[in-house]
């Protein structure tokens, strides 16, 4: 999955390299998208900071 | 007023690139292997950095106007909140007394304490620019061939990071929460034994 993540980034750049703006738009989001749930799906440990 | 521009975002774009190398510097001279939240900021930096990048790229072809610079840096700023999230999130993980945190500590801080602040300072870079910077007029770049070989080493460390966690992760969905081996060695038969 991360190693897919990198490759969109790397086509989003292609996109914007060639000028398709909105094809880099939707590739950009597309990008965040992916972080982003990958993120959730990592973020699973209860956080230590109740006082 | 342009070429300082053209500086400002062959600056940004290189920054990034150089505090990615100093994280592949800790993987590979240092030893350490990223952990999946490590990647994740990795992830959200390169897009940060193509914010910037996405500007020069547009400025090779046509007039950039101020339009092009706020969707770019605007680009730049919402990858920043998104890593700025991770990081902090990983910094809370590390927060309580006693907790020696995740890896060696670089200057004093961790790695994920150092991303929050590359991070936060995207954000206000990218704010600044729009707010004092963005030009009136359309207006052609200068450092037309600086700028094409800033875009190819964005482009060579994002490959270079997608075969980095290729060989970390392997041929499985995602990334242990504490990577100890390169699994790819494992999983192609190449890990010798002990």
């Amino acid at each position: 999955m991360d190693t897919l993540i990198f490759l969109l980034i790397l086509a989003t750049l292609a996109a914007m390299w060639r000028g398709k703006q909105r094809l880099a738009v939707a590739l950009f989001l597309a990008s965040m998208l992916a972080v982003g749930l990958l993120f959730r799906h990592h973020a699973t440990d209860a956080l230590a900071i109740s006082l | 007023m342009n070429l300082v521009r053209a500086i400002i975002a062959n600056f940004c774009t290189l920054a990034v690139c150089g505090v990615l190398l100093g994280a592949f510097g800790a993987q590979f001279i240092g030893g350490e292997l990223p952990c999946p939240l490590c990647i994740l900021q990795r992830m959200a930096m390169l897009l940060c950095a193509a914010g910037p990048a996405w500007l020069l790229a547009t400025a090779l072809r046509r007039e950039v106007d101020a339009t092009d610079y706020a969707r770019c840096y605007g680009a730049s700023a919402l990858a920043a909140v998104l890593g700025a999230g991770i990081s902090a999130r990983q910094v809370l993980l590390h927060i309580a007394p006693g907790d020696p945190g995740y890896g060696a500590p670089v200057l004093g801080m961790h790695l994920y304490t150092w991303a929050l602040v590359v991070f936060m300072t995207v954000i206000a870079v990218a704010a600044a620019h729009l707010m004092l910077l963005a030009p009136a007029h359309p207006e052609r770049l200068p450092l037309r061939a600086f700028s094409r070989a800033t875009f190819a080493i964005l482009a060579l460390i994002t490959l270079a990071n997608a075969a980095a966690v290729f060989a970390e992760e392997g041929f499985h969905a995602v990334l242990p929460d504490n990577p100890v081996e390169y699994r790819l060695l494992d999983d192609l038969g190449l890990k010798r034994s002990s």
